[in-house]
């Protein structure tokens, strides 16, 4: 975690600005960057699934991993299982729970997060995702690697909305497209 | 053609006026109206002009098979050329004009070409223009070569604009169970069976009304609006003004959605194309079929139309086409025709190439006073601009023979039906001839997509709407086999037989085309078949047979037939092309979607983007990477600005953004042995928090890359690659391990962008970091020794890692923060370094610094160099194996001679010689020569131009020994002395401080 007093810089930066976009009259779509990001990635193997599960338990209070593909969430913490063996962690963990048969590695600078909400989201992703994001096969908690623009990214839809982690180098751009794709719906950044 | 908006009837809204202009003239239509429709409805006969030989053409079908009335629509940069009339919607303000004509299209003065018409057949360019004697002899293209840009002007259709396309477009993707393609009777049966299942259904129509066929009945429309009722009722997703232009694996499908073609003042925020990639677990294709024309002398004068688009034009638009009609058939389905349009008020002659007519036909036909001719078909087509009068030929003993005239002010056309199977044949199913019903009709697929309707050969409505009807509720069994997709077709087919009717031949020396687009004649098929071409592809290409905008929709089929008919053949010997997407034009700016301009490619920038940029740095492009060129003061150029950046850096300190370093996370209890099965060195003794250079072949030898690879800890290191190669060596490394090395404990992970980095290099790089860290004893060279690795914390608590490492070969570190810190870290590296007299450098500096060191890059590594030609032979370890360890020892990879790395100096110190430069021998500048230049600079070390290259044997091959640099492109040779590639501080104590 980060102890220092220095404010973390968004990659968004100043074109993150807040308002109303393109169509007027309506914000089918709203924005809404979630920072600071804090986000650890864990890895494991086969063989040590049930040690993960004891590192989950312990500090999350979760007790099994969830399925590829999905999530699980408490009121602290989720969990996000991005790969068959590496699951993401978005909230506050500290580095000391794992070892070397459960690596952990902090990615919370790694990624942009984009809370995207309203009720033309899926539409507006679909402009840019190649993934079925209808309800039965991408319901709440789903989380899905993608790519945007050939870029790869990850998705995760919440009860809120859906939710984009995008690579930092390349998310003011992918950003921007985001903006223009939107602007037909009516856009609302908060 | 007299054509006049009839009082009532049609689905127009005539409550409301649409104002457009048609070349140059304001006309009035109603919503609900085609430009084709409205211009027939201001009784407009010629629309366009051939393509070849200029002729006047007028309206001839109602939809995508359009052939005459292609227009060019819209001004300055939204002017869209070859647009078919019939398909665009009218809205107000629509400027259209007809194109390919000077002055007009009613006047064009290149009608001149018709008068030389006989000279201009089928290859005329190539036997005019190609190999002529006594110019050419037989081979060659410069007469053509001279001519072109002429006969390109004279001919072709409309011209585009030439100025930047202003409107917006975009990609989307969709899924659904079943996508059901055409809203006609059959593609509403089957979308109305499904609302009743649980399937996720798309229903597709190119039209901006659903309905298909139904729209062109006088009598459907309570049919149609209570389907419809039912299905808006439904969840079934209805994608209108949405063309379905191609199939492709597994259930994908490529639509063109026209988003904003039909708005007066389209929102700037909307697209106006979208192009849909739809993947669907099944595809129901009730596509239908288009009535063709037949060959007959002057087949393509204005007045000319298919029947049954005259039905649509009198039941949709309300427009009586023309008053004194004469409709030539050789089938059932123009009898309801005639019949509908003697009810409008119309004089209806009916021609029917068949002799034994039924009763129940020609009982009808005679109640409506409808004069009926059998055996007959029309000849030819009289008239200057429009049709006036047609002469017609009686059939007998599959002779044609003169009959008689008729005037009248439209003819109609009813050769027969193609179904739509272009979809279907994208998928590589051959279409099959079928005698009964004289066209090709689907084909065998094993994929999970049907056929309905006409589309599969089905011909009365009623038949079509129980094929939909049929439809099946679930994937289950969704396989067509031939016999299943030609079933009803063979069960129904033609209530009463057709009768294959492709041209009727006359006397005339008129011409009787077959490809009204591309100006293709039933001469310029013979002629084909006489010179020897009778493939059908063959015939394609040399007559140009079906390679206009509308792909042969109209033309193929009588073009084939009129081959088979030259062979003596049958149309199934002949065959057919192969349909390819897309079924209609596709705008190019619907194909790159939103990825244009800026974003073309995604553009990938650094934590210290606006810091670099708020620094006066000029930016530049390393693989989609933006990273800083140079910083230039007080308006320097480039080159005074990397020169003075190096000099600066290499006498006091300089800072350099290198983030773009490919950054990858290697953990796990086998992270020591997978490192040393990929590097080249060994890597199991490598201490913590020490770091290594490592290099990485490729299976064949050949080096891949390299970079540092630092260990934090028994089971954690941080790699770095290149900044081209990153993604490569990510990927490599993924696949060895998922693919070779499976049971090795490991995950790889890329952390590019966790990590802001900073490069500190000089001979006060030391001091810079000691102002930056919390302590500053922590970078001593004690506790921070070349090569070291420190994980620490700078001022303000910013964590951070440290590495004694040197690009540029003098003292230097390279310190990395989370990447939201970037800000943060130059802020304070930059008042540090100010403050000893350093700057900022960029690329092009960096660039100069690790030439004279010798260090390569990826202008280097080109895929060609072992270890050994990169001066890199002691890295190869030679008591264990890695990846390429084997094949890099195979003779050809270690023979002597090889071009290996050097230095280059020129032998005049004030020359200057280029990058990409081949070396030769200085007697021999000839071919490929001994070797090449990778890369120049201007060297403040040496006060002169300096490069890096490969050369046979190297450095011992060519120790004070003159070569050529040898530049043919831009015409310059400079002798040049080949030296050491480590040209600057062999010995490496610069960078020990």
């Amino acid at each position: 975690m980060d102890k220092t007093d220095i404010k973390r810089t968004s990659a968004l930066g100043k074109y993150y600005v807040k308002g109303h976009y393109g169509n007027v009259g309506s914000s089918n779509i709203i924005f809404e960057e979630i920072k600071p990001l804090v986000l650890f990635q864990i890895a494991f193997w086969p063989d040590t699934v049930s040690e993960l599960e004891t590192v989950l338990n312990n500090t999350l209070g979760t007790k099994e991993i969830p399925k590829p593909g999905s999530s699980i969430s408490n009121s602290n913490i989720s969990v996000l299982r991005v790969e068959p063996f590496k699951i993401w962690v978005r909230g506050v963990l500290e580095e000391s729970v794992c070892n070397e048969t459960t690596p952990i590695l902090d990615l919370s600078h790694s990624r942009t997060n984009l809370l995207i909400s309203g009720k033309d989201t899926t539409n507006l992703l679909n402009r840019f995702l190649p993934i079925d994001l209808r309800e039965n096969s991408f319901g709440i908690g789903a989380v899905a690697s993608t790519m945007f623009h050939h870029v790869g990214v990850t998705l995760w839809r919440t009860e809120d909305g859906y939710q984009l982690f995008l690579p930092r180098g390349f998310s003011l751009s992918l950003f921007e497209l985001l903006l223009q794709g939107a602007e037909q719906f009516g856009l609302e950044i908060k | 053609m007299t054509a006049k908006r009839l009082s009532s009837g049609g689905r127009i809204d005539r409550a409301k006026i649409i104002k457009f202009t048609w070349d140059n003239h304001e006309l009035n239509g109603h919503p609900g109206d085609t430009l084709a429709s409205a211009l027939m409805a201001n009784n407009q006969k010629i629309i366009g002009r051939s393509f070849k030989y200029h002729r006047p053409r007028g309206i001839t079908s109602s939809g995508v098979e359009e052939s005459g009335a292609i227009v060019t629509v819209g001004a300055g940069a939204r002017k869209e050329a070859n647009v078919k009339a019939t398909t665009q919607e009218l809205y107000h303000g629509l400027t259209a004009n007809g194109q390919n004509a000077w002055p007009n299209i009613r006047f064009d003065l290149g009608f001149t070409a018709n008068y030389f018409s006989r000279f201009l057949g089928a290859g005329f360019y190539y036997k005019t223009f190609m190999g002529i004697p006594p110019f050419e002899w037989g081979r060659g293209t410069q007469i053509w070569m001279f001519y072109e840009k002429y006969i390109r002007k004279a001919a072709g259709m409309g011209t585009a604009s030439r100025q930047p396309d202003p409107d917006n477009y975009e990609h989307s993707h969709g899924f659904c169970d079943v996508a059901i393609i055409g809203s006609g009777p059959s593609g509403l049966a089957a979308a109305s069976r499904l609302s009743d299942t649980n399937e996720d259904v798309i229903l597709i129509e190119q039209d901006f009304e659903l309905g298909g066929d139904y729209l062109n009945h006088d009598d459907k429309s309570e049919v149609l609006v209570q389907i419809l009722s039912k299905i808006n009722k439904s969840n079934i997703r209805i994608m209108k003004r949405t063309t379905a232009f191609g199939a492709y694996d597994h259930g994908t499908l490529g639509l063109l959605e026209r988003v904003g073609d039909h708005l007066e003042n389209p929102l700037s925020c909307q697209p106006r194309h979208r192009f849909w990639t739809i993947r669907a677990k099944r595809i129901i294709l009730a596509t239908g079929a288009l009535e063709r024309h037949f060959a007959f002398a002057n087949n393509d004068l204005p007045g000319i139309m298919a029947a049954n688009s005259a039905r649509t034009y009198l039941n949709r638009y309300g427009i009586l086409p023309g008053s004194n009609i004469v409709i030539s058939t050789n089938n059932d389905s123009a009898y309801i025709v005639s019949q509908e349009l003697q009810k409008a008020g119309a004089s209806v002659t009916l021609l029917d190439a068949r002799a034994n007519l039924p009763n129940h036909l020609t009982k009808k036909i005679a109640e409506e006073g409808i004069e009926l001719i059998s055996s007959a078909a029309v000849s030819e087509a009289v008239g200057s601009g429009r049709v006036s009068k047609i002469k017609f030929a009686k059939i007998t003993d599959e002779k044609w023979t003169n009959q008689g005239e008729k005037k009248c002010d439209l003819l109609l056309l009813s050769g027969g039906w193609s179904p739509v199977i272009n979809l279907l044949s994208h998928r590589g199913s051959k279409a099959k001839w079928d005698e009964k019903n004289c066209c090709f009709l689907p084909g065998h697929t094993e994929e999970p997509l049907e056929l309905i309707g006409s589309a599969r050969g089905i011909w009365r409505t009623d038949d079509c709407i129980q094929s939909g009807m049929n439809v099946r509720d679930t994937l289950k069994k969704t396989t067509c086999s031939p016999s299943g997709l030609n079933k009803i077709a063979d069960n129904k087919g033609w209530e009463n037989p057709i009768l294959p009717l492709y041209e009727v031949s006359s006397a005339s020396n008129k011409k009787a085309f077959v490809d009204l687009q591309h100006d293709v004649t039933t001469t310029d098929i013979r002629l084909a078949h006489q010179e020897g071409f009778v493939s059908v592809e063959h015939l394609k290409r040399y007559t140009t047979l079906g390679m206009a905008t509308d792909q042969g929709k109209m033309g193929n089929v009588i073009g084939i037939a009129l081959m088979a008919e030259a062979l003596n053949t049958t149309v199934t010997n002949v065959g057919t092309t192969t349909f390819r997407p897309p079924y209609t034009p596709i705008s190019l700016g619907a194909l790159a979607g939103r990825n244009t301009n800026n974003h073309f490619r995604p553009l990938r920038r650094t934590p210290m983007d606006e810091w670099n940029l708020s620094h006066s740095a000029i930016m530049t492009h390393a693989g989609l990477w933006r990273r800083p060129w140079y910083f230039p003061i007080n308006g320097e150029h480039i080159s005074q600005s990397y020169i003075r950046e190096a000099r600066t850096t290499r006498e006091k300190v300089g800072l350099c953004d290198v983030t773009s370093l490919g950054k990858i996370a290697i953990q796990g209890p086998d992270a020591t042995e997978f490192l040393n099965r990929v590097y080249t060195n060994p890597f199991a003794k490598l201490p913590i928090n020490k770091a290594r250079y490592g290099i990485m072949l490729r299976d064949d030898g050949i080096v891949l890359d390299d970079g540092t690879t630092w260990r934090l800890s028994e089971t954690d290191y941080f790699m770095t690659t290149t900044t081209a190669n990153a993604a490569r060596v990510m990927s490599w490394l993924e696949e060895l391990l998922q693919v070779r090395w499976n049971t090795l404990k490991v995950h790889i992970t890329s952390v590019t962008d966790q990590w802001a980095g900073c490069a500190i290099a000089g001979p006060a790089s030391r001091k810079v970091m000691e102002k930056c860290v919390e302590d500053s004893d922590s970078v001593s060279d004690e506790n921070l020794p070349f090569m070291g690795v420190k994980s620490t914390f700078l001022i303000n608590n910013i964590p951070c890692r440290i590495a004694r490492i040197s690009f540029s070969g003098e003292m230097a570190s390279e310190i990395y923060v989370p990447s939201d810190f970037g800000h943060a870290l130059m802020n304070l590296l930059w008042d540090a370094t100010k403050s000893l007299g350093g700057c900022l450098y960029g690329l092009e500096a960096l660039g100069a610094m690790r030439i004279e060191k010798g260090h390569i890059t990826g202008a280097e590594l080109d895929g060609r160099v072992t270890l050994e030609d990169a001066a890199l032979a002691k890295m190869g370890s030679t008591k264990r194996d890695f990846i390429g360890s084997a094949l890099r020892k195979r003779p050809e990879m270690i023979k002597e001679g090889r071009p290996q790395l050097v230095g280059i100096f020129p032998e005049n110190i004030n020359e200057t010689f280029n990058a990409g430069s081949i070396i030769c021998n200085e007697n021999d500048v000839n071919g490929h020569g001994e070797g090449w230049i990778t890369a120049v600079t201007h060297s403040t070390v040496f006060n002169h131009w300096i490069g890096l290259g490969f050369i046979s044997g190297g450095f011992k091959n060519w120790q004070n020994k003159v070569a050529i640099a040898a530049d043919p492109i831009r015409n310059k040779e400079t002798r040049v002395k080949i030296v050491s590639p480590f040209m600057h501080d062999p010995e490496g104590k610069l960078h020990y401080g």
